[in-house]
């Protein structure tokens, strides 16, 4: 990811007013080799009514940014994606050095730790999920994943007041 | 003086539920505060790799027992959103009722939890009283009291029938009317003025620094709630947020304490603008399996949730994500204890409502 560009871009978020509302990894599980090990992580942030993210791809070995410069409340979320997804979160505010979680399997959600668990689920037989296989259709290719803010409309016009 | 760390948690007489704060001291003054969560951490994200989608809003009903049934109704709305399912109006509106229904039981839980903490026992038994009420409602329109699995993929699984729900609504209204002498007590009583007044003042600059959610800002003068968005048939409801300006730990609990009468009526309009009439669709069931992704924000008692759902066209998601109204809230709460007093450290720790369980999933 271009470091300076996405800081530059959330201290636009930070000075807009906007309210960080989640950051999110999310292991990104495809047959391409090329995208092994790789995990999308979404900063999400809201004013009122509106709703807008920044998504990156981080592949392994990229350093991520904290952003906890210009959201200090970043660093909770930054120190669970430490944790749980294994990503060097560089520069957090409040670095907690791995005493999150208490998890008895560290890093649980990496790409490599799903893997490994849905291939043992495959070997013992318990249904779960799988892991896309080269060659097949990739996994949801049938229609492209699209971020649709849920629940969450432009307020009703008609409705005086129903925004801020 | 020498620095004291002193560990708050995992078990304390506030703490319904487990959670330590190492708290650094300098002399009698907290002046750090480092969290560690995960004691009751249950890796519910993770059975989405073991749990089929139509299965799975059991699991996330399971998040908490408080705000169970809202954790059910966000993941159903997410899956909605994303398999483009139109949801019945008559079921639409059995949620918004049965979502305000669990904010009035959860903030007489949480009310009556702060009155335990800083000592008022009998308050404590009287908020708890008026909370059974509501959980004998719950008992009696979804058949469970903590975990209703009323919630469907689609819409709702059980009906209220129009005179059951005219009954509900007389019950709720004379709750509110009962709850006005508790009410008096909280806003007038001295001892809870001196405990809680002046204490853990969140300014609304702060407030937002620290990206507080629900009854947390709010009692800080920020006029936020999801509510006000107009999603899930709220745009039809007329209130308006409950503010308080003076951010300190009485403020949030008289945040809370005026949420409660405006949770019955806000289900008082619902009751009447809802379809009437037996027999109305309840439920229009998905075909096939979701794909694509989608963020679901919902205002529960604690404030906004959200959830991210990632499906990828199998019958099992690829990422579930809760964000709770609590770990929103956990960074304010630590800037409060920073720079208080030791033993103001419970009451504030209570008053974000915490709810370690939602917080850790």
């Amino acid at each position: 990811m271009d470091r300076e560009p996405f800081l530059a871009r959330v201290e636009g978020y930070h000075k807009g007013g906007w309210r960080l509302a989640l950051i999110n990894a999310a292991s990104v599980l495809t047959a391409d080799e090329a995208e092994q090990g790789a995990v999308d992580v979404t900063w999400a942030f809201a004013r009122d009514a509106e709703f807008e993210h920044i998504r990156e791809r981080i592949m392994p070995g990229d350093e991520v940014p904290s952003i906890s410069p210009s959201f200090s409340a970043a660093f909770l979320y930054e120190n669970e994606m430490r944790e749980l997804f294994g990503l060097n979160v560089t520069g957090i505010n409040v670095d907690l050095q791995g005493q999150l979680y208490k998890t008895s399997q560290k890093v649980p959600f990496s790409p490599s730790a799903i893997r490994a668990r849905l291939e043992a689920n495959a070997a013992a037989g318990i249904a779960s999920a799988t892991m896309p296989v080269a060659g097949a259709p990739a996994h949801g290719a049938a229609k492209p994943a699209a971020i649709a803010p849920a629940a969450a409309p432009a307020p009703a016009a008609s409705k005086p007041g129903a925004a801020e | 003086m020498k620095k004291t760390i002193i560990p708050f948690g995992p078990q304390h007489p506030v703490l319904p539920e487990p959670l330590v704060l190492d708290l650094i001291l300098d002399d009698e003054k907290v002046i750090d505060a480092v969290p560690t969560i995960g004691y009751i951490h249950r890796g519910l994200e993770m059975m989405v790799e073991r749990v089929e989608y139509t299965e799975m809003g059991f699991v996330v009903e399971r998040i908490c027992g408080i705000c169970s049934f809202m954790h059910g109704m966000g993941y159903a709305v997410s899956l909605e959103s994303i398999m483009n399912v139109e949801v019945p109006e008559r079921a639409k509106w059995l949620r918004l009722i049965w979502a305000e229904i669990s904010r009035v039981q959860s903030h007489l839980l949480w009310l009556g939890l702060g009155a335990d903490a800083f000592g008022f026992e009998n308050l404590f038994m009287h908020c708890w009283r008026m909370r059974e009420e509501v959980l004998d409602i719950f008992e009696k329109t979804t058949g469970g009291r903590i975990i209703h699995s009323v919630n469907r993929i689609g819409g709702v699984k059980r009906d209220v029938s129009d005179s059951e729900l005219a009954a509900i609504l007389a019950r709720l209204q004379e709750l509110a009317k009962a709850f006005e002498e508790t009410a008096r007590i909280f806003a007038s009583d001295p001892s809870i003025a001196h405990r809680l007044g002046g204490v853990g003042v969140l300014s609304a600059a702060d407030a937002l620094e620290t990206a507080a959610v629900g009854p947390m800002a709010r009692a800080s003068g920020i006029r936020t709630d999801t509510r006000l968005y107009g999603a899930n048939l709220y745009d039809q409801i007329e209130f308006e947020p409950v503010v308080e300006t003076a951010g300190d730990c009485l403020a949030r609990a008289v945040v809370r304490m005026r949420e409660i009468p405006q949770s019955i009526d806000i289900v008082r309009q619902a009751i009447e603008k809802m379809p009437k009439g037996e027999g109305l669709p309840l439920e229009n069931k998905p075909r096939g399996n979701p794909v694509g992704e989608t963020f679901t924000r919902l205002e529960q008692p604690r404030g906004e949730v959200l959830y991210y759902v990632k499906a990828n066209g199998t019958k099992y998601l690829e990422r579930f994500r809760a964000r709770t109204p609590t770990f929103a809230n956990i960074p304010a709460m630590i800037k409060l204890v920073k720079g208080c007093d030791l033993a103001d450290v419970p009451n504030i720790i209570l008053t974000i409502d915490p709810c370690i369980s939602c917080t850790e999933r």
